[in-house]
């Protein structure tokens, strides 16, 4: 049974990934590429986000300024710095990273209610700044970033796609080492009761501090990234409130437990944004869309579509739902002389 | 050196924009004191308010200060509404954090709505004494704020005497002290708790109605709030009232002197350095209890 079901998971996973790495090739105009590009930067984002939402359970609405602080590091060192584009990527994402540890340090001294609070006075005091310094950011007119490489549009976007898809890849790995890890476990177990972890020796705070740098080392990677992609960076957009509550919507729709959850979650919500947008236009009632949805998901599924889909399968495979297993003798002896065997060994 | 007359009138602004910061932040205190929730949808609300006031004066000629009959009971119902109907839906274990989203949902809905109703268009009330000010020890301040303030007094006095000298008001501090407790002694909290959150909500309408007077209004102004109001209860102490009315009044005198020397721009940054300042220095506000030092 464990290993039909983990046959399936494989199956899915590979699946996802040859679906991700054959877009390109599909893409039927360079716009549906420009809109994958754009959906696995989501997709990026919100693992990286899932570093604090999804181990620590501590929800941040503020990491798309940590996004726009990572593509403005970027964009200046390259546009003003005269760096080559893809070392001013990483050493924005260090000194990003470097500044997210007086933030995580006065963010996390408390629990849960400060740190929202923090997160989100940290986009409207960036909008703030990166509005009013005009002579650095560029202010409202914006900040150009020129293009690393010299490609026509089409070929751009398909560079762009598979960076996005090897930094999602880097992201998900390291995700995944942290997860089976005994950082890892530390962390849950502040998600789950952060006394309890206290009380048994669980460096909670150094925990807590130390994921939420990667979670923005990440984050600023992925914003720069899409700086030197997008190659025009307007604060309002840069620092928006709404670019954090996208993140945390689609981690939460595909489930923060879940390795893959964000990534769904990002296809999801990324291809509706995109569409609403070009079917709709852009009026107020992406807002209405987006809080509509937000407010759903964490009234009724607050675990995400992942594991909603595992309960589903869980369903038809009877033998794991019922609570009264049917056994027959000869299989429980089985079963104890496999247990026996085990113990004698 | 600002002359002496520009500094008093600053100072006299400061304390007239600190009362109404001190209203809107005693009901989200409120709210963290009943059911530990950071309600960012408050300062939605308030815009909410402001736009129905404007609506009303713009459509039928009502007087700002009338439609309060209307929404401050309104909003009673829907902030004892939105507690029994939503937030006691949620897991108490993850309650903190989900609230936060929820309520985050509710303001980018109330936001989404009041755009698609009314438009982006930034709108104003023009009263027939919306420019007439007065002349205190030669500064001026303009009638209308002085009417925001006086509405922001009479609303915390009324919340104080209410907590203070009822028996409604009794219960509501029992339920935020220890809930179990207050069950104990035959306190129906739950009844309570739904109460303190409509209260809370009416605050935001009278607030609203304040802000509607004097400030252009748009339906993102909300943002512009919310992070000084939370700045505020987190330097005060999340779930003390006291402490949130001392911070607005100290943090919003601040605010209206450092517009000298920085211009409005800047000057909005105080509350933000404040709040990281607490947080480094003394992570539980310079007025917080218990309370305060677990969130």
């Amino acid at each position: 049974m464990l290993n039909a079901s983990r046959a399936l998971k494989a199956g899915a996973i590979l699946l996802l990934a040859a679906g991700i790495l054959a877009f390109p090739s599909l893409a039927p105009n360079p716009y549906i590429l420009s809109v994958g590009v754009l959906v696995l930067n989501y997709a990026a984002l919100s693992t990286s986000w899932n570093f604090v939402g999804g181990f620590t359970g501590y929800i941040s609405l503020g990491h798309g300024a940590l996004a726009g602080l990572g593509a403005y590091g970027t964009g200046l060192l390259v546009a003003k710095g005269g760096l080559p584009p893809f070392l001013a990527l990483f050493a924005g994402a260090t000194l990003v990273a470097a500044l997210a540890v007086p933030i995580g340090f006065a963010a996390l001294r408390v629990r849960g209610a400060s740190f929202v609070i923090v997160s989100i006075s940290l986009v409207l005091i960036l909008l703030l700044i990166f509005q009013s310094w005009a002579s650095v950011t560029g202010g409202s007119r914006g900040l150009v970033v020129p293009r690393p490489f010299d490609l026509s549009r089409p070929e751009h976007h398909r560079v762009f796609y598979y960076l996005f898809a090897g930094l999602l890849a880097l992201a998900l790995l390291v995700w995944w080492l942290i997860d089976r890890s005994r950082f890892g476990l530390g962390l849950k177990s502040i998600r789950e009761d952060e006394d309890k972890a206290e009380a048994l020796g669980t460096a909670t705070y150094a925990y807590k501090l130390i994921v939420f740098v990667v979670s923005a080392f990440f984050t600023a990677l992925t914003g720069g990234l899409y700086a030197l992609w997008f190659g025009d960076l307007d604060p309002v957009f840069q620092f928006s409130i709404l670019t954090g509550s996208y993140l945390v919507l689609m981690a939460l729709l595909g489930g923060v437990r879940q390795l893959f959850g964000p990534v769904v979650g990002a296809i999801i919500v990324g291809t509706a944004l995109e569409y609403f947008k070009g079917a709709y236009g852009d009026t107020p009632l992406h807002l209405v869309a987006t809080g509509l949805l937000l407010a759903l998901v964490v009234l009724f599924m607050p675990d995400g579509v992942l594991p909603a889909v595992a309960d589903l399968f869980k369903r038809f495979d009877r033998t794991q739902s019922s609570s009264i297993r049917e056994v027959t003798a000869s299989e429980l002896r089985d079963e104890r002389l496999k247990k026996a065997e085990g113990a004698a060994r | 050196m600002p002359s002496g007359a520009l500094l008093f009138q600053s100072v006299l602004l400061g304390l007239l924009l600190g009362g109404l910061y001190a209203l809107l932040a005693s009901g989200l205190t409120l709210y963290f004191g009943i059911m530990r929730v950071v309600m960012i949808a408050h300062s939605a609300f308030l815009i909410l308010a402001a736009y129905l006031a404007w609506w009303l004066h713009d459509q039928a000629g009502i007087d700002p200060l009338l439609s309060m009959i209307g929404t401050v009971p309104l909003f009673f119902l829907a902030g004892v509404g939105l507690q029994r109907a939503l937030l006691t839906r949620l897991r108490p274990a993850t309650l903190t954090m989900m609230s936060v989203l929820l309520t985050f949902a509710i303001a980018l809905l109330i936001e989404g709505l009041l755009g698609y109703a009314f438009s982006g268009t930034q709108r104003r009330i023009n009263l027939g004494y919306g420019s007439a000010s007065l002349e205190v020890l030669g500064a001026r301040v303009a009638v209308v704020k002085l009417i925001a303030f006086g509405l922001a007094v009479v609303a915390l006095t009324t919340l104080y005497l209410l907590m203070k000298k009822t028996r409604f008001g009794w219960a509501l501090r029992a339920t935020i002290q220890h809930r179990d407790a207050a069950r104990l002694l035959g306190i129906d909290t739950d009844r309570v708790a739904g109460f303190g959150f409509g209260i809370g909500l009416a605050t935001a309408a009278v607030g609203g109605t304040a802000l509607s007077l004097d400030t252009t209004i748009y339906p993102s102004l909300h943002w512009h709030w919310i992070g000084p109001l939370m700045a505020i209860i987190v330097v005060g102490g999340l779930g003390s009232v006291p402490g949130a009315a001392i911070a607005a009044l100290v943090l919003g005198m601040a605010q209206s002197l450092l517009q000298i020397p920085m211009g409005t721009t800047w000057a909005q940054t105080v509350f933000y350095v404040a709040l990281f300042a607490t947080l480094a220095f003394r992570p539980q506000g310079f007025f917080g209890g218990r309370l305060a030092q677990r969130f």
